[in-house]
């Protein structure tokens, strides 16, 4: 479903390049659950906005569903990332001026769909998330880990393939960290979506059967844990 | 849902949004007074000129310029058959020469005009001429003349002219009026008699400068045309000097409440960057959030129309009221005495609210702009800019 074929990223630092990723290959099957482990710095998130084409690489190519990412202009990107990619993100970025029931909704309207034919698979999802009577609650009425219920709604309303979870869990506390990977687990089972996350979080790492560890922009491991395997 | 998601971001910005508003909405409201007062302004004195002189137009020689008064003697004519049949209310036959009068033993130079005396076509305070009982000839002149040569009602002066045939002639004549004119040209400088006397003491039987008529009556041979707007020139220019004048007013106050839409807009952008990059992580196309930017700004626009039209209304009915005093311009050369009306032009108006609408909504496209093309992986992080 999705591969990296030797990708780089540099960023221009002042005078100087920053090597953000060093030639990273990988295959991601689809249904995926996996995570890109690693400590700050070593490219995670860089990778994450690769493949949901937030950003393009230096070097390399990003393949998503056969489709190479740097035949797309912004357009198109936004295409792909409204009809086949979610996001998650570590302060969940809700829009503040919708309550949940909108937030949800809002990746439908992009996708103009109309509201009335929605509405249910809305609510159902809210449901699903544990959110069920606080429709109408704003984000600054919520808690972390119902703002972040809110945003793994948003992000799987649209039944994406790929869903990029950018340390969901790392504003969170012991209790909503667990619940969260539980939830997303059980999601991933549900709607057979790719889940990729980034995170250093070792809680998160039980949950996922792939983990693959980043240091310096290098892939240095890659381990399967369902076929219990090194992959590279 | 561009809409809505614009409104919804609108209605967040409060206080700002409001003030954006209201100076937005003064600003349309000052410039359609502003112009409207303009309009007034030319509407009066336009109204008192054609009241009083001009009329529907006037037939005269095509050189003649009322600016020449050493001219004035070479461009009498015969007043043709043409003009002579038009009823007295619809035309009026001036004759006009040069003059001095010597009051006190000073020397005034004058433009003696005589009018016929049965016209009402022109508004003119001069029906006592027709009534003198006395020896001399009667005459009227404004208050400013009277003013400025110290005569009064009652007084003797010597008037002298010179006749057709280059004769110099004096006689006394009587002020048996002083005259408030509205048009302050025929208030200062004009000594009023009945045409038929003035024809008389220049021998220019049937003789005229201009004819002054209601409407066009077509080609006369040997005389021109000229219609209200080329009489009026100079006021009609000074009225569109006025407005120039606050149409530069206008454009700095439209420029200040443009550069507070902006800054507000910029402001936006800054504070909002992470919620641009999840939009845009979200699927929206840069055009879409250029559009949900713009539509915001927009709505201060469209909103300070809707204020322009809650603070405008009343306060137009209120000025139409009470008007502008303009006493102190009464003794100046431009014709208007009384309060100054607003007088409103629809067209003029929905130019002023269309410019308006189109600078805001310029105003809040530059930052929309330059918001469209952030890096959504750097303003997810709120370092875009």
């Amino acid at each position: 479903m999705l591969e990296l074929k030797h990708v780089e990223k540099i960023y221009r630092v002042g005078v100087e390049d920053f090597h953000a990723l060093r030639d990273v290959s990988l295959k991601i099957e689809p249904g995926a659950f996996l995570a890109f482990i690693g400590p700050s710095g070593s490219g995670k998130t860089t990778l994450l906005n690769l493949i949901g084409g937030l950003d393009r690489p230096s070097q390399g190519e990003v393949v998503l569903e056969g489709r190479s990412l740097a035949d797309l202009n912004k357009d198109q990107l936004a295409e792909l990332r409204r009809k086949k990619i979610g996001f998650i993100f570590q302060f969940h970025n809700l829009l503040p001026v919708y309550n949940v029931y909108e937030n949800v909704l809002f990746p439908l309207l992009l996708n103009d769909e109309k509201e009335s034919k929605v509405k249910d698979s809305v609510m159902n999802l809210i449901k699903r998330v544990g959110l069920e009577g606080l429709e109408k609650k704003k984000p600054t009425e919520l808690s972390g880990g119902q703002c972040q219920r809110v945003a793994i709604a948003r992000a799987l309303v649209k039944k994406p393939s790929l869903v990029l979870a950018d340390e969901p869990t790392a504003n969170l506390d012991a209790e909503n960290s667990r619940a969260i990977l539980e939830l997303t687990s059980e999601l991933n089972r549900e709607f057979g979506c790719a889940f990729l996350f980034s995170t250093h979080d070792e809680k998160l790492i039980q949950y996922v059967n792939r983990k693959i560890t980043l240091d310096d922009g290098r892939i240095i491991s890659d381990i399967d844990g369902l076929n219990g395997g090194t992959k590279s | 849902m561009i809409f809505q998601s614009a409104w919804k971001n609108f209605c967040r910005q409060g206080l700002r949004a409001i003030l954006n508003i209201l100076v937005a909405a003064l600003t349309l409201v000052v410039a359609v007074f502003m112009v409207s007062l303009v309009n007034g302004f030319q509407d009066q004195s336009s109204k008192n000129l054609k009241k009083t002189d001009v009329a529907g137009g006037h037939y005269r020689l095509a050189d003649f310029d009322i600016l020449s008064p050493t001219e004035w003697e070479d461009f009498a004519f015969v007043t043709p058959p043409e003009l002579k049949k038009i009823s007295s209310d619809e035309k009026a036959e001036v004759l006009v020469q040069q003059g001095q009068i010597f009051p006190q033993n000073r020397f005034i130079p004058v433009q003696i005009r005589g009018i016929d005396l049965k016209q009402s076509l022109l508004e003119l305070p001069l029906n006592s001429i027709n009534s003198y009982k006395g020896d001399s000839i009667p005459a009227i002149i404004g208050t400013k003349m009277a003013k400025k040569s110290n005569l009064l009602k009652g007084d003797f002066v010597i008037l002298k002219w010179r006749d057709k045939y280059g004769a110099v002639d004096a006689r006394e004549i009587e002020i048996i009026e002083t005259v408030r004119f509205v048009n302050p040209r025929l208030n200062d400088g004009v000594v009023w008699l009945g045409l038929k006397t003035l024809r008389d003491m220049t021998r220019r039987a049937n003789e005229s400068s201009w004819v002054t008529v209601k409407s066009d009556r077509g080609e006369i041979k040997g005389l021109s045309f000229l219609i209200p707007n080329v009489l009026m020139k100079d006021v009609i220019e000074l009225a569109k000097h006025d407005r120039r004048n606050s149409m530069i007013l206008w454009i700095i106050l439209m420029l200040l409440c443009c550069i507070s839409v902006f800054n507000s807009q910029m402001l936006n952008a800054f504070k909002r960057q992470k919620e641009a990059g999840t939009l845009l992580a979200l699927g929206m196309t840069p055009g879409q959030l250029t559009r949900m930017f713009v539509l915001e700004g927009s709505f201060t626009a469209f909103g300070a129309v809707v204020l322009a039209f809650v603070i405008g209304v009343p306060f137009f009915a209120w000025f139409q009221t009470v008007g502008l005093d303009i006493s102190h311009l009464k003794d100046s050369t431009i014709p208007v005495t009384e309060n100054i009306l607003l007088v409103f032009d629809p067209k003029q108006i929905v130019n002023c609210l269309v410019t308006a609408t189109l600078m805001i909504v310029f105003a809040s496209w530059l930052p929309a702009r330059k918001i469209s093309r952030i890096d959504p992986s750097r303003a997810l992080v709120g370092k875009a800019f």
